[in-house]
């Protein structure tokens, strides 16, 4: 380390160093973080080790504030779809350039992008989905690692899938180029819906990023289904079909690896360094035995303003290589007539 | 009341003569509702005070009049407390000479007690799970949205669909309530079978100002862990333990929270309804500063409300959802026997 220090190198951090002092940090600047740990009965500043720290329910997000700056300094605020309840979950920013700088770093390792290349988006731009992280990760993609040409090349407006437009701008693709598609699960089922047998097939080398699930906005698919129909439809090899896993109330993504190791299998998401998660019991919300099934408290620290560790209700295991998502935590199964959560919500909970 | 009304009105006195006998034997059955309801032995018998043994002849001339004509009604019962299903064969037996009955799967031993001690041909288990096949003109149907939307699909054309779903209670205590006195009350009502009914209070609002909500917090605090010494909390299942986790740290987050071994109490965030608490004795408490403010909280789930317990009902009625059955406070599980509990549109 003194070495270190008169060369000035910066001194490499463990996760839970960083880990700790932003759980600390959060305890010290978002109020209900701090009243979180005292329900819990932990001292933020004797927190030492991340899982020491408590995780914020995905649910606090649509009823308090999860930030550590003045409210008149959130420069944007990301928001999920809404429930019966009336309720979405808000998360706010200063600015975007953390959430910018670790989607781009992470996308660009998991897509294999050394140079720019065409990027076409089955999905809205982003001034028609202000408040959607996805737009807004879509439209950073497609500024920082697409070509001149692929800033308006999006193919959801109003709502609508415009198949023409995207036909002929797949036509137009220069063959030598391999290009990138980003899409919403739902919106290409949408796609081959309309699309039955016809093929828009991309230039070699091409991959197509899908992410989001389906969450009533067209039929459910399964995911190994459409990855057979989206390799056939746009001539592409599955292991070119990659999904992405982020919420709203993160900063960070998972990534599936299919493109960069011929080891991994689909289904399996891999975490960028400043992020891992951690399958945990959902009512001790301690972690499970290796294996086994919990739901995901992940850990985010380019959460640095909100909340770094958040607790969901998705299921998910460890495997190598990652984790895998097993859908959602279903709710307790009713033995009265008193109304369930889950039958009073409606609409997705976390659309990013 | 005339020849048929008077002829209804006692065929379902017959069955409250039926329920006082069961009542009377119900050790015999304690345990076996305990294992399946998940209640505490006392939570049982706390529950069997609830069985409807005895009513106005105003009250059931009024639930005969409230009902439909049909010569078979099949009763369908799922996901209710254990001792509905009395109401549910009142209401059945209000409407057709011949009833037949299938008891939930999961607790169908108070229906099969009820329609034992009822010795009647008229009454009659039957466990028959097509729905199609069944002869019915009417079919009454207990259960979760899911089990009516079923039924619906399968029953045969032409058949009345009468339909009881899942619902909600809640609380509103006015500006003039005495909290203490108020807050034993509803700890009463949410305590009786663990909040697992539709006529459980899950949330209370609290007319009046934060500092009046906290006490109202802390009151109910005391009283559930009061009642809790007197009447145990039974089991909840890992998906119950789960939600009240994830709906515990969340309350804490937003708002503030009062935690027991056998309860929690939640209060805020200011200015809407939070996500509901989950059954199990867990109450969220919200503030509006005045009472037409209560009707803007509770609009989003104003469909769901099935019974609403005040300290003043004349207050309360004209912003609360018309078709929520006013009760006093520690009332909310005793509605008169004149009709279904859940008086929405079916």
């Amino acid at each position: 380390m003194a070495r270190a220090l008169e060369r000035r190198e910066p001194r490499p951090e463990s996760f839970d160093s960083l880990a700790c002092d932003l759980a600390r940090f959060q305890a010290e600047y978002v109020p209900g973080y701090a009243r979180l740990c005292a329900a819990r009965g932990v001292e933020a500043v004797a927190i030492r080790q991340a899982s020491e720290a408590p995780a914020v329910p995905t649910d606090a997000f649509k009823l308090a504030h999860v930030f550590a700056f003045d409210e008149r300094a959130a420069g944007v605020t990301f928001r999920t779809s809404g429930t019966t309840l009336g309720a979405r979950g808000a998360h706010s920013m200063r600015d975007t350039r953390t959430y910018d700088a670790v989607a781009l770093a992470f996308a660009r390792a998991m897509l294999g992008l050394e140079a720019r290349v065409p990027v076409l988006v089955i999905g809205p731009p982003e001034d028609e989905a202000p408040d959607s992280s996805l737009a807004h990760m879509c439209a950073l993609l497609s500024r920082e690692v697409g070509v001149a040409e692929s800033r308006d090349a999006f193919f959801v407006r109003g709502g609508t899938l415009e198949l023409a437009s995207l036909r002929d701008r797949v036509r137009l693709l220069p063959p030598e180029t391999p290009a990138l598609v980003l899409a919403t699960s739902f919106a290409l089922v949408h796609l081959l819906d309309e699309i039955g047998d016809e093929r828009l097939a991309l230039p070699a080398g091409s991959r197509l990023m899908q992410t989001g699930g389906f969450k009533g906005r067209s039929r459910e698919v399964s995911a190994p289904e459409l990855r057979r129909l989206l390799s056939r439809t746009f001539c592409l090899p599955e292991r070119a079909i990659v999904s992405e896993y982020g919420m709203t109330e993160l900063s960070s993504q998972f990534w599936e690896a299919t493109l960069l190791d011929e080891g991994a299998s689909p289904g399996v998401y891999a975490e960028p360094p400043w992020a891992r998660v951690v399958p945990v019991d959902p009512e001790t919300l301690a972690a499970v035995a290796p294996g086994s099934v919990g739901v995901a408290r992940i850990e985010d620290l380019a959460n640095v303003d909100s909340a770094f560790a958040i607790v969901t209700q998705d299921r998910v295991r460890r495997v190598p290589g990652g984790f895998e998502l097993l859908g959602r935590l279903p709710g307790a199964p009713p033995r009265g007539c008193s109304i369930a959560l889950d039958e009073i919500l409606s609409g997705s909970e976390s659309v990013p | 009341m005339n020849g048929s009304v008077a002829s209804r009105v006692s065929s379902i006195r017959r069955l409250l003569a039926a329920a006082q006998r069961v009542y009377e034997r119900r050790e015999q059955l304690s345990a076996v509702v305990s294992e399946s309801t998940g209640l505490s032995t006392e939570g049982v018998e706390l529950g069997f005070g609830y069985l409807e043994r005895s009513a106005s002849d105003a009250d059931l001339t009024a639930l005969v009049g409230a009902a439909s004509e049909a010569s078979h009604v099949h009763v369908i019962l799922s996901a209710n407390v254990f001792v509905a299903p009395l109401r549910a064969l009142a209401l059945a037996i209000a409407t057709a000479p011949k009833v037949t009955v299938r008891p939930s799967a999961r607790d169908p031993w108070l229906t099969r007690a009820l329609v034992a001690a009822l010795d009647s041909h008229s009454v009659e288990i039957l466990d028959e799970r097509n729905v199609a096949s069944l002869d019915a003109d009417s079919l009454h149907v207990y259960g979760r949205d899911a089990t009516i939307a079923a039924v619906r699909a399968q029953a045969r054309s032409g058949t009345q669909i009468r339909a009881h779903g899942p619902g909600l209670g809640v609380v509103v205590l006015t500006r003039d309530a005495e909290i203490d006195a108020a807050v034993a009350h509803v700890a009463v009502d949410v305590a009786a079978f663990d909040q697992r009914g539709c006529l459980s209070p899950r949330v209370v609002v609290v007319e009046g100002s934060l500092a009046r909500a906290t006490q109202v917090g802390e009151a109910m605090h005391r009283e559930l862990a009061l009642v809790a010494a007197r009447v145990p909390r039974g089991r909840l299942d890992p998906q119950e333990r789960a939600e009240a986790r994830r709906w515990t740290d969340t309350i804490s987050f937003a708002g503030r929270t009062w935690v027991g071994p056998e309860h929690a109490v939640g209060l805020g965030p200011e200015g809407e309804l939070p996500t509901l608490p989950p059954v199990g004795r867990h109450v969220q408490i919200a503030r509006a500063p005045s009472l037409e403010l209560v009707r803007t909280l509770l609009e989003p789930t104003a469909r769901f409300i099935v019974a609403v317990g005040t300290d003043d009902p004349a207050r309360v009625r004209p912003v609360v959802p018309t078709h929520a059955r006013l009760s006093p406070l520690g009332h909310m599980q005793r509605p008169p026997l004149d009709g279904p509990v859940d008086r929405r549109s079916s």
